[in-house]
């Protein structure tokens, strides 16, 4: 059953009571709110996402709570809680949605050590991943926007989610939250695309969310195993330029961008050591996504 | 003064084109060296050397021409690897 399903009446009774339970790729999460704007904004974002069975478990359970502030009597603050914990002080409640969206991925990259975390976005083509890693800044989330309009599968914007052991790699297609200048120019570019409400202010700037495609989330129990690593920086002004990158430079970065590298020891030691003996890694540079989407496509083909 | 490698027959070593990715257990870090800073471990760990040694051994196998600094260089080296637990200080009879 999938969120759109509910009535906006059976959804706030959810969020308010027991907790929305939802799939969010390999994990199940259990959101609870009685904030009203925050209800009518997971009721058009959350709308394409499965709801959990009964009889699953669910791994995160997180709520977004008013607050009131002593120094700041009148303003209208929320915060995020996982566990009792709150691991970002109050914010405006404009920013419910994009405080709720940075928990899940907080929560996810402080306890999951099942997987190898890379700080990464990843996409499928012809059956295989490939794996965009990239420091905050670096465009990553705009590209998988981007890509996943133009033939490619999303598996996310933020994590490639490797299972160590067989190399696999899992998808987790949740909510993107484009910054400032890119709000702009995916919504000239992708005017079909399910976008959420502007959020000003946050400390990313403003944020729009965008939805992952019905056909991301819906392929999101079909995992993969990737073909190609690409980092990619967008430059303004710069002309397209994919080039190789030695193997040895791949691995340095992969490691470091990993979220619990050392946390796995060996096991991520020689996890990352196959994937990029296993993959052909390259460098992207561009300012101009349709001659970045020529390279990448012909890199991706066959 | 002589030095040892410690364990490093036991570390993953993995080879690419000329650098080296080893991790040690110990500490859950991995090291990036060089062809030269994994020969050093590699001498340490056939058998304890002086600096000295270690450098006419590095000498002879990079058919390096004789460099005052090259010694420093290398000492410098020892520490840092000293300091990651890659290596020990060990007394000549050992």
């Amino acid at each position: 059953m999938k969120v759109a399903q509910l009535s906006l009446n059976e959804l706030r009774a959810l969020l308010v009571g027991p907790g929305l339970r939802v799939k969010a790729g390999p994990f199940n999460l259990s959101i609870r709110t009685r904030l009203p704007s925050l209800i009518r904004q997971l009721h058009s974002l959350y709308s394409r996402y499965s709801l959990v069975e009964e009889d699953e478990i669910v791994e995160f359970h997180v709520q977004v709570i008013p607050r009131r502030s002593v120094r700041r009597p009148f303003a209208r603050l929320i915060q995020f809680e996982v566990d009792g914990r709150f691991p970002f002080p109050p914010v405006p409640l404009e920013q419910a949605l994009a405080t709720l969206e940075w928990g899940v991925n907080l929560v996810i990259a402080a306890r999951i050590n099942h997987f190898l975390l890379f700080h990464s976005a990843a996409v499928e083509r012809n059956g295989h991943v490939l794996l965009l890693p990239a420091w905050p800044g670096s465009g990553k989330t705009t590209l998988s926007a981007m890509l996943m309009y133009h033939g490619y599968r999303l598996f996310s914007d933020e994590f490639g989610l490797m299972e160590p052991q067989s190399g696999e790699f899992y998808p987790l297609p949740r909510l993107m939250p484009l910054k400032n200048q890119s709000i702009e120019v995916v919504r000239n570019r992708l005017p079909e695309a399910m976008l959420g409400p502007e959020i000003p202010g946050t400390l990313k700037g403003t944020v729009v969310h965008i939805c992952p495609t019905q056909a991301s989330i819906e392929q999101s129990d079909e995992t993969a195993r990737p073909r190609w690593i690409v980092f990619p920086k967008w430059s303004a002004g710069a002309a397209v330029r994919l080039e190789p990158l030695p193997q040895s430079e791949a691995f340095l970065l992969l490691a470091t961008n990993a979220f619990n590298y050392e946390v796995l020891g060996k096991t991520a030691f020689n996890a990352v050591t196959n994937l990029v003996r296993g993959c052909e890694c390259r460098k992207l540079v561009y300012s101009d996504f349709d001659e970045a989407l020529a390279v990448l496509n012909a890199l991706t083909d066959g | 003064m002589f030095w040892k490698a410690c364990n490093f027959s036991s570390l993953p070593v993995e080879n690419w084109n000329g650098e080296f990715t080893v991790f040690q257990p110990e500490s859950g870090k991995t090291h990036f060296l060089n062809e030269m800073g994994l020969k050093i471990l590699i001498i340490l760990d056939q058998s304890p050397a002086s600096l000295d040694t270690l450098c006419q051994k590095l000498s002879e196998y990079f058919t390096l021409q004789p460099d005052v600094q090259f010694p420093g260089q290398i000492a410098r080296t020892l520490q840092r690897y000293e300091a990651l637990g890659l290596i020990a200080r060990v007394k000549e009879s050992e």
